[in-house]
């Protein structure tokens, strides 16, 4: 295992939105498979997960829907709304110019400041 | 951008499921982890404790995730409410006053609501009442604006035939009594006169049969009926095979050809209704029908009334009235039924909200007082982090509380109101609909407990927390002179009082009017006069000869009973509205070409002998003056000050209408009487002309009978007992089908013409009393509240010298000058509100300076009493112990 990097305020909405976004999961599910894209990269605090999803889900970015899991067990599953992908998209994109002018920044040779 | 407000709401009301859920899910998330870490190779438990661990406090995350879905603001507001119960818990005192305060004043607001909603606000119980209205006259003055809804025939005419946009019925705005005899059974019931379509327009489909018809509806149409459910019930027994059947009214039968189902409810009190059979002549000629009108569907008030106006402005002029102050106009049907009680209604509404205002200046003046004892606690609190906001919201929340429970203790008083106020009410409110605390008054005081609290705290609340820590917790509590700014509360203290003259004032201008018009000689001696009520519209008496042989009769029998000293028959009693008639001066210095209007009563011989109303020249009636005899009139002092100023009123001769020519044979004195014009004053003594039964002809007879009921009164020598009884048995043995209606003393008669004016001083007085009682509690509360801030400083003062009396003076003076600074300012306030009053106020003028000074003076004594009260302290201070305790 790798060293793991505390995960942004804010970016964890954007992760579970993606994560959601490859289809319906539980609340351990989205857990799961954000660490196992990021390749236990990011640590998530269990914690501040839920939280996160009734934040999301309050204001109508997923849906939750309680369902039946693998061992039959009832288990609530949360996906992405239409407005949930519109939000993820525009997300995505903030974060992008972010993170370019953040590299800008951190590339930039001491002659140029 | 709903889906938030809808995922608050569903969290809101559904907090033990949403707890549930979170619980399950987050257990779930645990068993999952700690199944993987099994899966790894951990031991079960040990597994289990780290999926615990890793999760943190679950409880924490369960109240992130409330607050994520917004139900951080109701779980704070419940915790807040909970705490103030605590704080108000631990002071008794305070709480009581406050909550005492609050029930008095939210209680008289509810049971006046309760009134005001009945009769002013709460829809009419008919099919969408916001789309019925009433054609009214629409009276433009200097400043001011009346309706008045009564029309002449030739106004219905034009309504029917001209105003598209409505569907419209004409009703006469009154029931009268009439003789029925039906199923064997003689009964005196209510009827009210209605149109075609009278019901249709209502929206109301009769229960069994139908309604009249327009044929029905036509001068010499089919006798027919439509009945009450009750009388239905009651006389009927249900029967289903109702239509068809015949009662006897006024002694002709009438076919009844609907029963009105039971829910129906009416304006005008009645059991049975008849055709209406509206005409231009006769009952028409004068503006004795009111219009109901159904909007037609896809038609708007303003296309209607639009309408109206422009058929309006010709018949006005047909009618002799100026379309330049007067026009025709729709307002709402509701509007239309309570145009005489809506402004006594609303100035009574205004005034508990007055009281009521009163009442929270009073609970934000010991607030106040409160948080300069709380100082403390509130740097304390914000020294340990809590916000300006966080303290507002508490305090808030405290008052919130204290207005509901105020308001809880007031929703019961205002039973009680309720239950008083039913028994004070005039019948001249006409209140219909039930007086109840029902939803919608509940409601209201809800309402207005939650509004009270935030409005009599917010200001408290906001000066509480405007504080210096530092300076607050070093201050170790201990009060010095000027240590606190003082104005905050005495500014309400000003305020209290100012709306305090406001009210007196009103009151004072309604108990004068009320003792005015009591102190009105009424004109005649109302004791040991009983009076009893009778319709003679009926088919039996249809002409004046039968009319007058029933009259000589009955009065002969009544005669003989023990202690009758004489007995008469007159058309209206003093106190009641008369009959209004036109006439002509044919002679002497003034000649009319136009007619004039007095009242118009036919009375028997003794009539002025019963009532001692005494005469001043000639004579009055005798048994010469027959049907044969040459026409005679007696008139009253008030007819010739008006219309024969400067003549001999003896021996000039009257049209009184139809072309005949009567000579004044005597003048009497003046009686009160209820105006209905003129001046529209309650009661006063107005032109009248006497004429005898025995003159008067068939036909005028007749319509006379249809809209009054002549009384027969009756003089004893002594208390008068048994005489129900004996007149009712000497009426008997004349005609046995005829019932009386209900016997009064003419003190009953009397005391029942000023109900309105007793309503409004009666009650006006009592919350005005309530509100000097606040001013006189909030003004005590600051002074003494102000002796026991210095104690310290007025110790020092004795100490050094200076007298009782002077400490004192220096405690209470500020108390009086407040006082006399809110007089003045409710002066000028009041010499505006009373400018409200100019319609119901009488013998006074809205400035009247007897009330403003008496009022002023009294408030200013009271003032005076509650400063020097508190300030007696004073003398109890011992300067040495006062100084020693430190």
């Amino acid at each position: 295992m790798g060293k793991q990097v505390d995960i942004l305020q804010g970016t964890l909405d954007m992760l579970i939105l993606k994560a959601v976004s490859l289809g319906p999961l539980h609340g351990y599910g989205i857990l799961l498979r954000i660490q196992q894209v990021s390749k236990d990269a990011l640590r998530i605090p269990q914690g501040s997960l839920y939280p996160a999803l009734y934040r999301l889900e309050h204001r109508g970015w997923i849906a939750a829907e309680w369902g039946e899991s693998d061992n039959k067990r009832k288990a609530k599953y949360y996906r992405l709304t239409a407005a949930g992908r519109k939000q993820f998209k525009s997300e995505r994109q903030e974060w992008k110019r972010l993170a370019v002018a953040i590299g800008d920044v951190l590339a930039a040779e001491p002659e140029e400041v | 951008m709903l889906a938030p407000l809808r995922s608050w709401w569903r969290a809101l009301t559904g907090q033990s499921r949403l707890a549930g859920e979170m619980a399950s899910e987050m257990d779930s998330h645990m068993e999952r982890y700690a199944a993987d870490l099994m899966a790894a190779g951990v031991d079960p438990g040990e597994a289990r404790r780290q999926a615990r661990i890793e999760f943190g406090s679950t409880a924490a995350a369960a109240e992130e995730c409330r607050e994520a879905v917004g139900l951080r603001w109701p779980n704070e507001f419940s915790r807040d409410l909970r705490y103030a119960a605590r704080v108000l818990r631990k002071s008794p005192t305070f709480t009581a006053a406050a909550v005492a305060t609050l029930a008095l004043c939210i209680g008289a607001n509810t049971a006046i609501f309760s009134v005001v909603d009945a009769v002013l606000l709460r829809p009419l119980p008919y099919p969408h009442p916001e789309r019925l209205f009433s054609v009214a006259r629409h009276f433009q003055g200097e400043g001011s604006e009346a309706y008045q809804t009564n029309l002449w025939g030739g106004a219905w005419e034009g309504v029917r035939d001209h105003a598209a946009y409505l569907d419209a019925a004409v009703f006469s705005d009154g029931s009268m009594g009439v003789n029925s005899a039906s199923a064997g059974r003689v009964e005196y019931l209510k009827q009210q006169r209605v149109s075609a379509g009278f019901f249709r327009v209502l929206g109301i489909a009769p229960l069994i049969g139908r309604e009249f018809s327009a044929d029905e509806d036509r001068p010499g149409g089919r006798a027919v009926t439509v009945i009450g459910y009750a009388l239905w019930k009651r006389v009927f027994r249900a029967d289903p095979a109702i239509v068809g059947q015949a009662v006897t009214l006024r002694g002709e039968p009438y076919t009844i050809v609907g029963v009105l189902p039971a829910q129906f409810q009416n304006s005008v009190p009645a059991d049975l209704w008849t055709p209406l059979r509206p005409s231009r002549s006769g009952e028409g000629g004068g503006s004795n029908y009111a219009i109901v009108a159904r909007l037609r569907s896809g038609a708007t008030w303003a296309q209607a009334n639009g309408q109206i106006e422009a058929i309006g402005t010709p018949i006005l002029r047909q009618y002799g009235q100026d379309p330049s102050t007067q026009r025709l106009r729709l307002i709402s049907f509701q509007r239309g039924l309570t145009v005489d009680v809506r402004q006594p209604l609303l100035i009574l509404w205004a005034a508990v909200g007055l009281v009521l205002l009163i009442g929270c200046v009073n609970i934000a003046g010991l607030l106040l007082a409160r948080a300069a004892g709380r100082t403390r606690e509130m740097a304390t609190r914000m020294a340990l982090g809590s916000g300006r906001a966080a303290l507002i919201r508490q305090l808030l929340a405290e008052s919130v509380l204290l207005g509901l429970s105020g308001g809880a203790a007031g929703a019961a008083l205002g039973w009680l109101g309720v239950k008083g106020l039913k028994a004070l009410m005039p019948a001249s409110l006409n209140v219909w609909q039930a007086v109840e605390l029902d939803w919608r008054v509940l409601a209201s005081t809800a309402c207005a407990s939650i509004a009270a609290g935030i409005l009599f705290g917010l200001y408290p609340a906001l000066v509480a927390s405007r504080l210096e820590i530092r300076a607050a917790l070093g201050e170790a509590g201990r009060g010095v002179a000027g240590a606190r700014n003082p104005w905050p509360r005495r500014s309400l203290v000003t305020g209290e009082v100012a709306l305090g003259v406001v009210l007196l004032v009103g009151a004072g201008l309604l108990i004068r009017t009320f003792a005015h018009l009591r102190g009105l000689t009424p004109g005649f001696d109302a004791h040991y006069v009983i009076t009893a009520q009778l319709s003679l519209q009926d088919a039996r008496y249809a002409t004046s000869q039968r009319v007058n042989r029933l009259f000589d009769q009955s009065l002969a029998r009544m005669r003989e009973l023990p202690g009758v000293e004489s007995a008469a028959v007159t058309i209206s009693l003093p106190y009641e509205r008369a009959l209004n008639d036109g006439f002509r001066r044919l002679d002497g210095r003034h000649v009319d070409t136009e007619a004039q209007i007095a009242n118009l009563f036919y009375v028997t011989p003794e009539y002025f002998r019963v009532l001692r109303i005494p005469l001043l020249r000639g004579r009055v009636f005798t048994a010469a003056d027959s049907s044969t005899a040459a026409p005679a009139m007696v008139v009253s002092e008030a007819f010739v000050k008006m219309y024969l100023r400067d003549d001999d009123p003896l021996g000039r001769h009257l049209d009184l209408g139809g072309g005949d020519r009567r000579e004044i044979v005597g003048v009497v004195g003046d009686i009160q009487q209820k105006s209905g014009w003129g001046d529209g004053a309650p009661t006063a003594a107005m032109p009248d002309i006497y004429i005898p039964a025995t003159q008067v002809e068939d036909k005028f007879m007749q319509l006379v009978h249809t809209w009054f009921s002549p009384s027969w009164i009756v003089r004893t020598a002594g208390p008068p007992e048994g005489i129900v009884g004996g007149m009712q048995r000497a009426l008997e043995s004349v005609d046995p089908q005829l019932p009386f209606a209900g016997f009064h003393s003419m003190e009953d008669v009397r005391y029942r013409a000023l109900a309105q004016e007793r309503f409004q001083a009666v009650l006006l007085g009592a919350l005005a009393g309530l509100a000097l009682l606040l001013a006189a509690v909030g003004i005590y509360g600051l002074i003494a509240n102000s002796v026991a801030e210095r104690t310290r400083e007025l110790g020092i003062r004795l100490a050094l010298g200076a007298t009782v009396p002077q400490a004192m003076r220096s405690v209470a003076l500020p108390g009086v000058a407040l006082a006399l600074a809110g007089v003045a300012v409710g002066s000028v306030l009041a010499g505006f509100a009373s400018q409200l009053l100019r319609h119901l106020i009488w013998g006074v003028r809205p400035g009247d300076p007897l009330t403003f000074v008496a009022v002023g003076l009294g408030l200013l004594a009271v003032a005076a009493a509650a400063s020097f009260l508190p300030a007696l302290r004073v003398t109890r201070l011992n300067p040495a112990e006062t100084l020693r305790q430190e």
